[in-house]
């Protein structure tokens, strides 16, 4: 079997990390029965909830028959990757998570819905987690569950979804990240409303206001809104990769747009909340249960 | 018209996650066989856990695809649900009324989406 070498540098949960990721995605586009040999020499800081992303560049490229095979990891690196269990499908000893910190890296079939509740409730209910409010985690946890049941609904990925995260108490800080290999926002956009956006302003539309690209029996067209006010209130962070779009909620509200050179084969949902928030999480308080129909 | 009977959305799925698109049919296909059958239901969502948009627009917001308002409100009442899992229900059904009642909805939205990026 023939082999090449990439090198992956840092890895941060931004655009830039996205666009080193997305390079490599590139790179093994055309490879086929080859062993490629991913060194992370360079690669000294890979934040935990990208491995989501990587995970689903890697299981597609091992579809077209290709070996992956990680070498020269940093110890502080491989030890975060080897926690979280990413690592473990790459042939290295699972180690333990000690201050349960980490929301192991999984991947999913589109109809694992319960089992994505499970693997929640699972790492949710564990010990240093739910340093959270009530209102806090039942919101977070439904906004996952927002983003889980939007991959499923809008990505006709067949080839799975993959969700990883780790909690920081030092920082107050849970980062967690879905990400897909479906056709993605800009191009589900095109096929269903005939709608044709650049990639950055057909992540924005979806963002917006009641737009949907849900189309038949049910409704949709909230999810990613519900999850964009919680985030908003809550002081914390989204960004939405998606073909070759890029888009960022930022603390304060604002918003940055960008493009890449190459796709992301998906879509990948980052959040980042402030766990210390102790607001309560009222859509609203005025709602009449008789009059609601 | 006979007395309401309960529906119990943890009853008919075995659990309280409440999140599942496919979930909410289960759902759906009960309320909508009694709204048929001219029967009144309250719809309780007592020890529902987590809840989720894209569940109640299955459930709950695909009804107004299939009866009207005026036999939904007549026939339908909610019962032993909490105040943000209601705050969340009025807007799918909310948005639900949208999604059925305007068709030219996205046609609207899509004149105003490429208004927009041809200013920039």
């Amino acid at each position: 079997m023939p082999s090449k070498t990439f090198s992956l540098p840092k890895i941060g949960s931004n655009y830039q990390g996205f666009v080193n990721l997305i390079g490599l995605a590139e790179q093994f586009a055309e490879l086929s029965y080859t062993r490629l040999d991913i060194d992370m020499r360079s690669a000294t800081w890979f934040e935990a909830n990208m491995c989501a992303s990587l995970g689903a560049i890697l299981y597609k490229s091992s579809r077209n028959l290709n070996t992956i095979r990680f070498v020269n990891i940093p110890d502080r690196v491989g030890q975060i990757l080897a926690k979280n269990g990413f690592l473990s499908n790459y042939g290295f000893t699972r180690l333990r998570d000690t201050w349960s910190t980490t929301i192991q890296y999984t991947r999913f079939e589109q109809k694992d819905d319960r089992y994505f509740g499970s693997y929640i409730e699972r790492h949710f209910k564990s010990k240093a987690i739910p340093k959270m409010s009530d209102p806090l985690r039942k919101k977070f946890w439904e906004s996952i569950f927002e983003i889980f049941s939007n991959a499923v609904l809008h990505s006709e990925t067949k080839l799975g979804i993959f969700a990883c995260g780790q909690f920081f108490p030092r920082k107050n800080r849970l980062d967690f990240s879905i990400a897909d290999l479906g056709i993605g926002i800009q191009k589900n956009l095109l096929k269903k409303r005939g709608l044709h956006l650049p990639p950055d302003q057909a992540i924005n539309w979806a963002m917006e206001g009641r737009n949907t690209t849900k189309t038949g029996a049910i409704p949709g067209g909230l999810g990613l809104k519900l999850l964009r006010e919680f985030i908003r209130l809550n002081k914390g962070h989204i960004q939405i990769v998606s073909n070759q779009g890029y888009w960022e909620q930022m603390p304060d509200g604002t918003v940055v747009m960008k493009t890449f050179s190459f796709p992301f084969p998906g879509t990948v949902v980052n959040i980042e909340i402030n766990t210390a928030d102790t607001n309560a999480y009222r859509l609203s308080s005025e709602t009449d249960p008789e009059d609601i129909f | 018209m006979s007395e309401p009977i309960t529906l119990q959305i943890t009853e008919i799925l075995g659990t309280g996650l409440c999140v599942a698109s496919e979930d909410g049919q289960k759902v759906y296909e009960q309320i909508a066989t009694a709204l048929r059958d001219g029967q009144k239901i309250r719809l309780s969502f007592l020890n529902v856990e987590s809840l989720t948009s894209a569940f109640l627009n299955a459930a709950v917001g695909q009804l107004y695809g299939q009866f009207s308002e005026e036999q939904i409100r007549q026939q339908l009442s909610v019962t032993q649900i909490e105040p943000d899992d209601l705050a969340l229900l009025k807007r799918v059904i909310d948005t639900a009324k949208l999604y059925f009642s305007d068709p030219d909805h996205f046609e609207v939205v899509k004149q105003e989406v490429l208004g927009s990026s041809d200013e920039e």
